[in-house]
């Protein structure tokens, strides 16, 4: 859609694609007002027939994907006008690969079906290739080819497992089938388990990413611009989140017992490495890169807890960190618009120079460290919770990530905010102009809301979490029963059909996946 | 059905290149656009005649020539290849002094051997026809007459490809010598019923496999592919890359996919077969990351595609080995395309670093340049990502799961040559300014036609898979 609009209009085509990502955002508000808390099957599903052998187009959401799919249409019109002057040269480019990623994301969230979930999953990477390769630091080429490889390595390993068991269905029932909820009613050997969960497993670890696998991503987002990086640590992360939790584990919780004691030591690693490291990072960027190494290491430890507070609380906290996580890279990239530098040491005294940036540096900052009535706090306090339940050791362990997190954080701030201003290039930093007020109010709007009042979100979430749960200990599965009327789809979608066909954030975003193809 | 009207797809193209050879000769040297015309109407009329021959299953020399409906499929891409390679030739071959009136004709009577090879199942008609093909071939690749470079390569070639014709008979008449026939069904009838299943057989086979392994390109018999690639005329190098290959894994199809269901002890031929894709795909993918020429890139990129082609063949899946085909066609003429597109009077831009700000300079070519180089890479929602999933997927069914994780793991590696010629294109500043020639409209033809395949695979495979079903469906020979 965009190409057609020539290129010397730059604001046009910014101010269009705001438009366009905020009725994106509209839509998707739907999605959450008519969402029925009271079931954990997936709604507003969305099913056609495209290339037969169970490869069909089915999508729909539930009580985890909802916030994900949020999340991302929510941030996407803040990333836009956070990129709206530091992007200047191929902006036309630069829009068009935003909304692909945008389409490849909500896709992997909503889809339903196995093969489609792999083909978002991997044309999401384009996008992202191109954004980093192209408006990215000095080291973007390096850093883009990392990423790529990386994820691949992961993704192509997950593909074959697809192809496995897409084959013993077959030969276990005589019809073609990737449709996830078939694959939960699955039995499947356990050491056969054992495989498939360490591709599927790879696959979503490299994205998380957990501790060994993790390199890619400081890289990644020193070199890649500011929106890049909001995508990549506040929506892009949470895939592989989300992949354990749709894939990985309910389809094989046998193996996921046999490696918990691993994943477990894993994250704990990747919490305590990841607070180390951001402890001595002298760029501002790296250190909020690090310090998603950690906070993702403690999302994973609650998921990995495997109870309600667990995983509730590591959902929870996926939003959090996609809020304050991205809230940081905003004032990251606010600082680096002015200053053309990220090293700490050339900042100091910028709070009264800036004292409206600094107020909102300090909320985004507090609600990463996760103090009481900012999002942040609710999140860890129930992962924490849940780990606790689960494991004693790993929990006193796992608090770390909150003592560190405050260390470095907090030391980061004031060496960049407070004190006496050491750099002359400081004195000439003007404050946060209007557009940037905008982008970064609703964020902070959105923090004490969760933090607050987090009931607005958990509500909807507790039915899914806990089918999910029954899935992964198997001791009532919900989803075979709903699978017997699976054929005839019960009465609650047929309500739903007339809306679901505007309210889905995906058919949006479709014309501008043409662009692609003119 | 037994009627005459089986032979017309070989002599419609065999009598346009006759009549373009004669226009040649009585007509004006100096505009041969019209060549091209001419042999592009007939490529028309028989595309039109084969579409209407499906279903229908003519046959004729009793049998020895016989358009089932794979035959038909195959006729098809092939005349599709040839249709878009004229394309892309038209103006190049204007700009690089090479417009010589035979090389319509040419590629006509390579077309036509072509077609003799998929439409019959005897070796030694399949032998006539690929001597068609080469002997046309050989010229072929050294048409850029004063350039050393595309001399060698016709040399090159015609060395080597008498080689492998030789030790294409030779298998042949052993594999006669072991079951005294030369039409594939009975030689896997002859070697089912084990009488005759001396070494000889085994030998025979593995020489076919020699012969038809160097036109495809399968390592150890790839020696010729950069060489040839690089030195011959670009757009003899997107025909070169598709239409022996689809030719050659067309008769391997014929010969090894009942071989391997009929045949007991037929796991010496399977292992010989394996170690062949698996050594394709990992040299010719990690010897490409090595190059800096993009013509040479993309000859190892085809010899690996060759290596997952391969493996579609020892998984006996007759519809993803059409369908990788089909796809791999759009996508590796699309490539080479663009790289024509990049290109001036008497000069070609081929080295990477040519590429750089492509991208940006001249936005059209580039994105499509990139859409093919995604789709060679495997990267959805492009019909090269479909290929790749049936080809792997249909291997992991018949339990062939380490030859896949060795192909996914090659295709890793071959991601990052591809990516590094979007690299170039996008994200590195150019050096040095490239001025290319821009009027060219049959190329931009061929350029949109290749990219609407290639998507058109990619998101709608569907309406090519019926096609290709109702190809498979009747298989003669099983």
């Amino acid at each position: 859609m965009f190409i057609f609009i020539s290129r010397d209009k730059e604001n046009l085509l910014r101010y269009l694609a705001l438009i366009i990502s905020i009725a994106t955002f509209i839509v998707s508000l739907f999605l959450y007002f008519n969402f029925n808390a009271l079931t954990p099957e997936p709604q507003f599903v969305e099913k056609g027939a495209w290339i037969g052998y169970g490869i069909n187009y089915h999508i729909g959401i539930d009580g985890i994907s909802l916030y994900l799919v949020l999340l991302t249409t929510f941030l996407m019109p803040i990333v836009i006008l956070s990129s709206w002057t530091y992007i200047q040269k191929r902006v036309k480019e630069y829009l068009i690969f935003m909304f692909m990623l945008q389409t490849g994301i909500i896709g992997v969230f909503v889809a339903l079906n196995l093969f489609l979930f792999y083909v978002f999953w991997e044309a999401m990477l384009i996008p992202m290739y191109f954004l980093i390769g192209i408006w990215g630091g000095k080291r973007k080429i390096y850093a883009t080819v990392k990423f790529v490889l990386f994820t691949m390595l992961g993704s192509l390993l997950m593909l074959v497992a697809i192809f496995y068991m897409y084959n013993l269905f077959y030969k276990a029932t005589g019809t073609y089938s990737l449709n996830i909820f078939d694959y939960y009613r699955m039995i499947l050997n356990p050491s056969v388990q054992v495989w498939l969960f360490l591709a599927f497993g790879l696959a979503f670890a490299i994205k998380v990413p957990m501790f060994p696998f993790h390199t890619w991503l400081p890289d990644a987002h020193v070199e890649a611009p500011t929106a890049g990086s909001v995508v990549l640590a506040a929506v892009l992360l949470k895939m592989g989140t989300y992949g354990f939790l749709r894939f990985a584990m309910p389809m094989f919780p046998d193996a996921l017992q046999k490696f918990l004691p691993v994943l477990g030591v894993l994250c704990l690693i990747g919490i305590i490495y990841g607070g180390l490291m951001a402890l001595i990072q002298k760029d501002v960027k790296s250190l909020v890169a690090y310090s998603s190494v950690s906070h993702m290491g403690l999302i994973m430890l609650a998921i990995f807890a495997l109870n309600l507070e667990g995983l509730e609380g590591g959902i929870y906290q996926m939003l959090n960190h996609g809020l304050s996580t991205g809230a940081l890279f905003l004032c990251v990239g606010i600082l680096y618009e002015r200053s053309h530098t990220r090293l700490i040491k050339d900042f100091g005294g910028v709070s009264k120079q800036m004292p409206v940036f600094s107020a909102f540096f300090l909320i985004c900052m507090l609600s990463s460290v996760g103090l009481p009535g900012l999002n942040g706090f609710v999140g860890e306090i129930l992962c924490l919770f849940g780990i606790f339940k689960a494991n004693k050791l790993l929990a006193i362990l796992g608090v770390t990530t909150v003592i560190l997190a405050a260390a470095y954080l907090l030391w980061m701030f004031q060496r960049v905010m407070q004190g006496p201003i050491t750099n002359d290039k400081v004195r000439s930093f003007k404050d946060l102009n209007l557009r940037e007020i905008v982008y970064l109010a609703p964020i902070v709007v959105m923090m004490f809301w969760m933090g607050i009042y987090p009931q607005t979100f958990l509500r909807k979430m507790d039915i899914s979490v806990s089918n999910l749960l029954n899935q992964v200990n198997r001791k009532e599965a919900i989803f075979t029963k709903a699978n017997k009327d699976y054929e005839n789809p019960p009465p609650y979608i047929l309500m739903e059909k007339e809306e679901s066909k505007d309210s889905l954030p995906i058919e949006d975003t479709e014309p501008k996946e043409d662009t692609e193809s003119q | 059905m037994n009627t005459i009207y089986a032979l017309s797809p070989v002599l419609i193209v065999v009598a346009g290149s006759l009549l373009v050879m004669l226009c040649e000769a009585f007509f004006k040297r100096e505009n041969r656009s019209y060549l091209a015309y001419i042999s592009l109407l007939f490529l028309i009329a028989n595309g039109a005649v084969c579409i209407q021959f499906w279903n229908k299953d003519y046959s004729y020399f009793d049998g020895n020539l016989s358009l089932s409906n794979l035959s038909l499929f195959f006729v098809i891409i092939l005349t599709v290849a040839t249709f878009l390679v004229i394309l892309i030739s038209m103006k190049y071959l204007a700009l690089q002094n090479a417009n010589y009136g035979e090389y319509y004709a040419l590629l006509l009577f390579a077309l036509s051997g072509m077609i003799i090879m998929v439409s019959t199942s005897d070796l030694i008609v399949i032998f006539l026809g690929l001597e068609v093909l080469s002997i046309s071939s050989y010229a072929l690749a050294g048409m850029r007459r004063e350039d050393e470079k595309s001399n060698e390569a016709a040399v090159k070639y015609f060395l080597l490809g008498s080689f492998a014709s030789a030790f294409l008979v030779f298998g042949i008449a052993m594999l006669y010598g072991a079951t005294q026939a030369t039409a594939i069904p009975s030689i896997i009838e002859g070697l089912r019923s084990g009488a005759s299943m001396g070494p000889v057989g085994l030998v025979g086979l593995g020489l076919v496999v020699v012969g038809f392994g160097f036109k495809v390109a399968v390592v150890p018999f790839h020696m010729w592919t950069p060489d040839v690639y690089q030195g011959a005329p670009t757009p003899i190098t997107a025909f070169f890359s598709v239409g022996p290959k689809v030719v050659g894994f067309a008769v391997l199809l014929r010969l090894f996919v009942p071989y391997f269901q009929d045949v007991l002890d037929s796991q010496v031929m399977h292992g010989l077969l394996w170690i062949i894709a698996a050594i394709t795909m990992i040299a010719g993918n990690l010897i490409a990351l090595r190059q800096t020429n993009v013509k040479r890139i993309l000859a190892y990129s085809s010899i690996a595609h060759a290596g997952y082609l391969m493996v579609a063949i020892l998984a006996q899946d007759i519809r993803s080995l059409v369908f990788y085909l089909t796809a791999y066609l759009f996508m590796n003429i699309g490539a080479f395309a663009a790289i024509i597109a990049l290109g001036k009077k008497d000069h070609e831009y081929l080295e990477l670093e040519d590429y750089k700000g492509i991208g940006f300079r001249y936005p059209w070519i580039g994105a499509t340049f990139a859409v093919f180089l995604i789709s060679l890479a495997g990267f959805p929602p492009t019909g090269g990502f479909l290929a790749k999933f049936y080809v792997f997927s249909a291997a992991v069914r018949e339990g062939l799961v380490s030859l896949v994780i060795i192909g996914v793991l090659a295709s890793l590696v071959s991601v990052f040559y591809y990516l590094r010629i979007i690299i170039f294109m996008y994200m590195k500043e150019p050096s040095y300014e490239i001025d290319i020639h821009m009027e060219n409209p049959a190329l931009f033809l061929a350029l949109f036609l290749c990219l609407y395949g290639i998507l058109q695979l990619g998101i709608f495979p569907g309406n090519i898979m019926v096609l290709i079903n109702q190809a498979v469906s009747y298989l003669p020979f099983l």
